[in-house]
């Protein structure tokens, strides 16, 4: 009885013991518990933690995974290049093409300019020749760049899009559609930006334009391939208005039945090889 | 030959592309897709010893006519106003659109045309058509191509 006593008294004494040695650990631990388990505290205790981490990482990022992003682009390269070909391609070509024409303009405007100020013997020369042969004297030099060319001419009722008369190189699809959704694009673009005085002068797709020159009743269109400069697209304006003076203004109207004398007309001004439009331009 | 402007206009999903293809191409599918702007095509119709070509503009539907561009109408010799037999919405409003498409086009051809006839009984349809503010010259289906020709037809036949 006595030995247990003893027993139970020896615990107590342990209890009370171990209750001063580890009174400020316990309550340490508890604070911990209580910062983990709690949500806003932890948050406000790990937060600048994190913070300062990512702002290292952000720093770093090249130099510290400069390597694995490089192998890992390698590879991707390396294992979809056929993909991304596709993907890029089309774009490329337009866009190459698109900029091989852009300087192409460039180069023959600043021809132009030269052409105009230089009164050298090579210059005078020149003048000879484009007078004596009738070729333009930018046409002479550049002769290794392709001209711009009519390839199609259309005359379009102003109001209904119906086809009044064409012309073209090369066949192309049905005219009358082509007539007809023109003149809804030019309605709409109209329309849109609500400009009563401003008409639609040009669409241009890639390397193709259509230059666009409206009349009264009726307006002409012009599908023009090749590089454009602004003096060539003055010639183009120029010849359909002298078209339409010259050629149109004497022909009885209504125009609407005269399809087929309209269509010869717009071919001997702008499509054969010596009509009067090519030599302008 | 002479050539005819003919617009294809009215609220959107009423079945005008699907007219115009039907007429243009003989051809019909159930897939809807919302016309933008305007689509031109063109069909020769031989009226009599005459061959008219009509080059019809399908329309970006309007649930009002007042919202279409003023200038798609210009030169038009005819307009074709379809309205959806089956949605009473798109003919409610069917007088003060045609008063509006006639003063835009003052002497022109207008022609009523219910689409979809093939969705309703003959007795659902005289029902409808009781409904209707105006007479309705045409109940087409483009899904079967009833009537579609003859619409065109006698339009065409009109303008000349």
């Amino acid at each position: 009885m006595s030995n247990q006593n003893h027993s139970l008294m020896d615990e107590a004494l342990l209890d009370r013991l171990k209750e001063i040695l580890l009174k400020d650990d316990r309550e340490e631990l508890a604070e911990i518990r209580n910062i983990l388990e709690d949500r806003k505290h932890l948050s406000e205790k790990v937060s600048p933690i994190i913070e300062e981490h990512l702002s290292i990482l952000k720093e770093n990022f090249s130099t510290e995974y400069e390597d694995t992003i490089n192998k890992l682009i390698e590879l991707k390269l390396e294992n979809s290049q056929e993909q991304i070909l596709e993907t890029i391609y089309p774009a490329l070509g337009r866009m190459i093409k698109k900029f091989i024409n852009h300087q192409f303009e460039n180069l023959k405007e600043s021809i132009d300019g030269t052409v105009k100020n230089t009164l050298s013997f090579a210059a005078l020369t020149r003048k000879f020749k484009s007078i004596f042969t009738g070729v333009d004297e930018s046409d002479l030099i550049l002769s290794n760049v392709s001209a711009a060319k009519i390839e199609e001419i259309f005359l379009i009722e102003r109001d209904s899009g119906i086809l009044l008369g064409t012309a073209s190189i090369k066949t192309t699809i049905d005219q009358d559609v082509i007539a007809g959704m023109l003149t809804a694009i030019k309605s709409f673009v109209e329309d849109a930006f609500q400009k009563e005085s401003l008409e639609l002068e040009m669409i241009e797709y890639g390397g193709y334009k259509i230059m666009i020159q409206t009349f009264y009743t009726y307006y002409i269109a012009a599908a023009v391939e090749g590089t454009l400069t602004s003096l060539e697209k003055q010639n183009i304006l120029q010849s359909m208005h002298d078209f339409a003076s010259k050629e149109i203004a004497i022909i009885p109207k209504p125009l609407s039945n005269k399809s087929i004398l309209i269509s010869s007309k717009l071919e001997d001004y702008f499509i054969k090889e010596n009509s009067i439009a090519r030599q302008k331009s | 030959m002479t050539s005819k402007k003919i617009i294809l206009t009215g609220s959107f999903g009423v079945g005008k592309t699907s007219l115009f293809n039907q007429f243009i191409f003989n051809k019909f599918s159930d897939k809807y897709l919302t016309t933008i702007g305007v689509k031109v095509n063109k069909k020769t119709v031989d009226v009599g010893e005459t061959q008219v070509n009509l080059l019809v503009w399908d329309i970006a539907g309007e649930v009002s006519q007042d919202k279409v561009p003023t200038s798609y109408f210009l030169g038009a010799s005819g307009i074709i106003y379809v309205f959806d037999l089956t949605r009473p919405l798109t003919y409610k409003n069917l007088n003060t659109n045609i008063d509006y498409l006639k003063q835009l086009l003052p002497g022109g051809v207008i022609k009523v045309v219910g689409n979809k006839k093939d969705l309703l009984s003959e007795s659902e349809l005289e029902e409808i058509l009781g409904q209707v503010e105006l007479p309705v010259q045409f109940k087409t289906s483009a899904k079967t191509g009833e009537n579609v020709e003859r619409l065109f037809f006698d339009l065409a036949k009109e303008l000349i």
